[in-house]
Protein backbone atom coordinates (compact mmCIF):
# COMPACT_ATOMS: atom_id res chain seq x y z
CA UNK A 1 0.00 0.00 0.00
CA UNK A 2 1.44 3.59 -1.02
CA UNK A 3 0.25 6.37 1.16
CA UNK A 4 0.30 9.68 -0.78
CA UNK A 5 1.03 13.09 1.13
CA UNK A 6 -2.62 13.95 0.72
CA UNK A 7 -3.81 10.83 2.63
CA UNK A 8 -1.81 11.30 5.93
CA UNK A 9 -3.47 13.59 7.77
CA UNK A 10 -2.47 15.09 11.33
CA UNK A 11 -2.32 17.32 14.12
CA UNK A 12 0.50 18.91 14.27
CA UNK A 13 -1.42 22.76 14.11
CA UNK A 14 -3.65 21.78 17.05
CA UNK A 15 -1.20 20.59 18.96
CA UNK A 16 1.45 23.31 18.34
CA UNK A 17 -1.03 26.26 18.91
CA UNK A 18 -2.11 24.15 22.11
CA UNK A 19 1.26 24.79 23.64
CA UNK A 20 1.48 28.19 22.53
CA UNK A 21 4.28 27.55 19.76
CA UNK A 22 4.89 29.35 16.86
CA UNK A 23 5.91 27.35 13.71
CA UNK A 24 9.56 28.65 13.95
CA UNK A 25 9.48 27.78 17.61
CA UNK A 26 8.36 24.33 16.66
CA UNK A 27 11.05 24.12 13.52
CA UNK A 28 13.51 25.41 16.20
CA UNK A 29 13.20 22.72 19.15
CA UNK A 30 12.72 20.13 15.49
CA UNK A 31 16.11 21.60 13.52
CA UNK A 32 14.20 21.67 10.70
CA UNK A 33 13.03 24.94 8.54
CA UNK A 34 9.69 26.96 9.40
CA UNK A 35 8.58 26.07 5.83
CA UNK A 36 8.99 22.21 6.71
CA UNK A 37 6.39 22.32 9.59
CA UNK A 38 4.17 25.02 7.76
CA UNK A 39 4.18 22.33 4.92
CA UNK A 40 3.23 19.04 7.23
CA UNK A 41 0.88 21.18 8.80
CA UNK A 42 -1.36 21.57 5.83
CA UNK A 43 -0.23 18.08 4.69
CA UNK A 44 1.70 19.51 1.99
CA UNK A 45 4.72 17.18 2.84
CA UNK A 46 4.39 13.81 4.92
CA UNK A 47 7.37 13.84 7.22
CA UNK A 48 10.24 10.69 7.12
CA UNK A 49 9.75 8.10 9.66
CA UNK A 50 12.52 9.68 12.12
CA UNK A 51 10.89 13.27 11.99
CA UNK A 52 7.59 11.46 12.90
CA UNK A 53 8.78 10.17 15.67
CA UNK A 54 10.73 13.53 16.52
CA UNK A 55 7.75 15.18 16.23
CA UNK A 56 5.15 12.29 18.69
CA UNK A 57 8.07 12.81 21.09
CA UNK A 58 7.73 16.34 21.42
CA UNK A 59 4.30 16.67 21.88
CA UNK A 60 4.81 13.35 24.19
CA UNK A 61 2.29 10.81 22.05
CA UNK A 62 2.83 8.24 19.60
CA UNK A 63 3.09 8.47 15.89
CA UNK A 64 -0.23 7.37 15.46
CA UNK A 65 -1.66 9.85 17.49
CA UNK A 66 -0.74 12.32 15.71
CA UNK A 67 -0.50 10.93 12.20
CA UNK A 68 -3.58 9.68 10.40
CA UNK A 69 -3.22 7.73 7.36
CA UNK A 70 -6.61 7.43 5.39
CA UNK A 71 -7.10 3.74 4.49
CA UNK A 72 -9.84 2.84 1.38
CA UNK B 1 17.45 12.04 17.32
CA UNK B 2 18.95 13.42 13.68
CA UNK B 3 16.50 14.81 11.33
CA UNK B 4 18.54 17.24 9.55
CA UNK B 5 20.79 15.43 7.07
CA UNK B 6 23.26 18.64 6.89
CA UNK B 7 23.94 20.72 10.26
CA UNK B 8 27.27 21.82 9.32
CA UNK B 9 27.62 25.55 8.27
CA UNK B 10 29.45 24.85 4.55
CA UNK B 11 26.83 28.03 3.27
CA UNK B 12 30.05 29.08 1.53
CA UNK B 13 30.80 25.86 -0.30
CA UNK B 14 28.88 26.69 -3.20
CA UNK B 15 29.38 30.68 -3.05
CA UNK B 16 33.37 29.45 -3.21
CA UNK B 17 32.90 26.73 -5.86
CA UNK B 18 30.85 29.63 -8.32
CA UNK B 19 34.03 31.84 -7.86
CA UNK B 20 36.63 29.49 -8.78
CA UNK B 21 34.63 28.08 -11.62
CA UNK B 22 34.75 32.15 -12.60
CA UNK B 23 38.37 31.84 -12.36
CA UNK B 24 38.77 29.00 -14.28
CA UNK B 25 36.36 30.69 -16.71
CA UNK B 26 39.09 33.89 -16.67
CA UNK B 27 42.22 31.52 -17.07
CA UNK B 28 40.09 29.58 -19.64
CA UNK B 29 39.50 32.31 -21.88
CA UNK B 30 42.60 34.43 -21.34
CA UNK B 31 44.67 31.39 -22.73
CA UNK B 32 42.34 31.78 -25.36
CA UNK B 33 43.04 34.90 -26.41
CA UNK B 34 40.07 36.34 -24.40
CA UNK B 35 40.90 38.18 -21.60
CA UNK B 36 38.15 40.75 -21.26
CA UNK B 37 35.77 37.90 -21.45
CA UNK B 38 37.03 36.02 -18.88
CA UNK B 39 36.97 39.34 -16.68
CA UNK B 40 33.35 39.63 -17.43
CA UNK B 41 32.90 35.75 -16.90
CA UNK B 42 34.54 35.83 -13.57
CA UNK B 43 32.78 39.12 -12.66
CA UNK B 44 29.66 37.39 -13.05
CA UNK B 45 30.40 34.64 -11.19
CA UNK B 46 31.33 36.88 -8.51
CA UNK B 47 28.00 38.41 -8.60
CA UNK B 48 26.09 34.88 -8.76
CA UNK B 49 28.01 33.93 -6.00
CA UNK B 50 27.00 37.25 -3.66
CA UNK B 51 23.60 37.04 -4.55
CA UNK B 52 23.66 33.90 -3.19
CA UNK B 53 24.92 34.77 0.26
CA UNK B 54 22.30 37.71 -0.06
CA UNK B 55 19.66 36.08 -0.79
CA UNK B 56 20.45 33.39 1.93
CA UNK B 57 19.39 36.24 4.70
CA UNK B 58 16.08 36.69 3.37
CA UNK B 59 15.13 33.46 2.08
CA UNK B 60 14.85 30.17 4.05
CA UNK B 61 14.90 28.15 0.94
CA UNK B 62 18.18 29.43 -0.30
CA UNK B 63 19.35 29.11 3.48
CA UNK B 64 18.35 25.38 3.08
CA UNK B 65 20.03 24.68 -0.01
CA UNK B 66 23.78 26.69 0.76
CA UNK B 67 23.45 25.65 4.95
CA UNK B 68 20.94 24.36 7.23
CA UNK B 69 19.56 21.92 5.12
CA UNK B 70 16.16 19.81 6.21
CA UNK B 71 14.64 16.43 5.44
CA UNK B 72 12.29 18.30 2.69
CA UNK B 73 14.84 20.57 1.17
CA UNK B 74 16.65 17.68 0.58
CA UNK B 75 14.00 16.12 -1.16
CA UNK B 76 13.04 19.52 -3.23
CA UNK B 77 16.95 19.40 -4.38
CA UNK B 78 16.96 15.72 -5.28
CA UNK B 79 13.57 16.23 -7.14
CA UNK B 80 14.88 19.21 -8.37
CA UNK B 81 18.43 17.68 -9.93
CA UNK B 82 15.95 14.59 -11.14
CA UNK B 83 14.03 17.21 -13.51
CA UNK B 84 17.34 19.19 -14.32
CA UNK B 85 19.07 15.61 -15.07
CA UNK B 86 15.87 14.54 -17.33
CA UNK B 87 16.13 17.83 -19.07
CA UNK B 88 19.75 17.42 -19.93
CA UNK B 89 18.79 13.90 -21.24
CA UNK B 90 15.91 15.21 -23.50
CA UNK B 91 18.75 18.10 -24.99
CA UNK B 92 21.29 15.39 -25.61
CA UNK B 93 18.77 13.16 -26.91
CA UNK B 94 17.12 15.20 -29.18
CA UNK B 95 21.19 16.95 -30.49
CA UNK B 96 22.17 13.94 -31.14
CA UNK B 97 19.30 12.56 -33.69
CA UNK B 98 19.64 16.13 -35.31
CA UNK B 99 23.55 15.43 -35.65
CA UNK B 100 22.99 12.31 -37.41
CA UNK B 101 20.49 13.11 -39.37
CA UNK B 102 22.56 15.77 -40.88
CA UNK B 103 25.12 12.85 -41.71
CA UNK B 104 27.53 13.88 -38.57
CA UNK B 105 28.75 11.66 -35.91
CA UNK B 106 26.60 12.46 -32.94
CA UNK B 107 30.18 13.83 -31.26
CA UNK B 108 29.96 14.83 -28.43
CA UNK B 109 26.47 14.09 -27.56
CA UNK B 110 26.48 10.46 -28.05
CA UNK B 111 29.34 10.53 -25.24
CA UNK B 112 27.27 12.54 -23.05
CA UNK B 113 24.46 10.41 -23.35
CA UNK B 114 26.70 7.07 -22.85
CA UNK B 115 28.51 8.51 -19.87
CA UNK B 116 24.77 9.19 -18.94
CA UNK B 117 23.30 5.99 -19.28
CA UNK B 118 26.44 3.76 -17.88
CA UNK B 119 26.03 6.47 -14.58
CA UNK B 120 21.96 5.57 -14.30
CA UNK B 121 22.32 2.22 -14.58
CA UNK B 122 25.51 1.75 -11.87
CA UNK B 123 23.92 3.90 -9.56
CA UNK B 124 20.93 1.80 -9.69
CA UNK B 125 22.55 -1.10 -9.36
CA UNK B 126 24.82 0.32 -6.30
CA UNK B 127 21.60 1.45 -4.64
CA UNK B 128 20.00 -1.68 -5.34
CA UNK B 129 22.89 -3.83 -3.21
CA UNK B 130 23.07 -1.13 -0.53
CA UNK B 131 19.21 -1.89 -0.47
Amino acid sequence: MTLGASQVRNDVRERRVAKGLSQADLAQRLDVSRQTINSIETDRYTPSLPLAIAIARFFGVTVEEIFHADHN
Amino acid sequence: MQTTTKTSRKYLATPIFGVAMGVAYLVALSVAGQPVWGVLALAVMVAFSGALLLARRRSETVKGLLDHRDERISAIDLRATAITALALIAVILVAFVVQIARGQSGWPYSMLGFVGGVTYVVTVICLRIRG
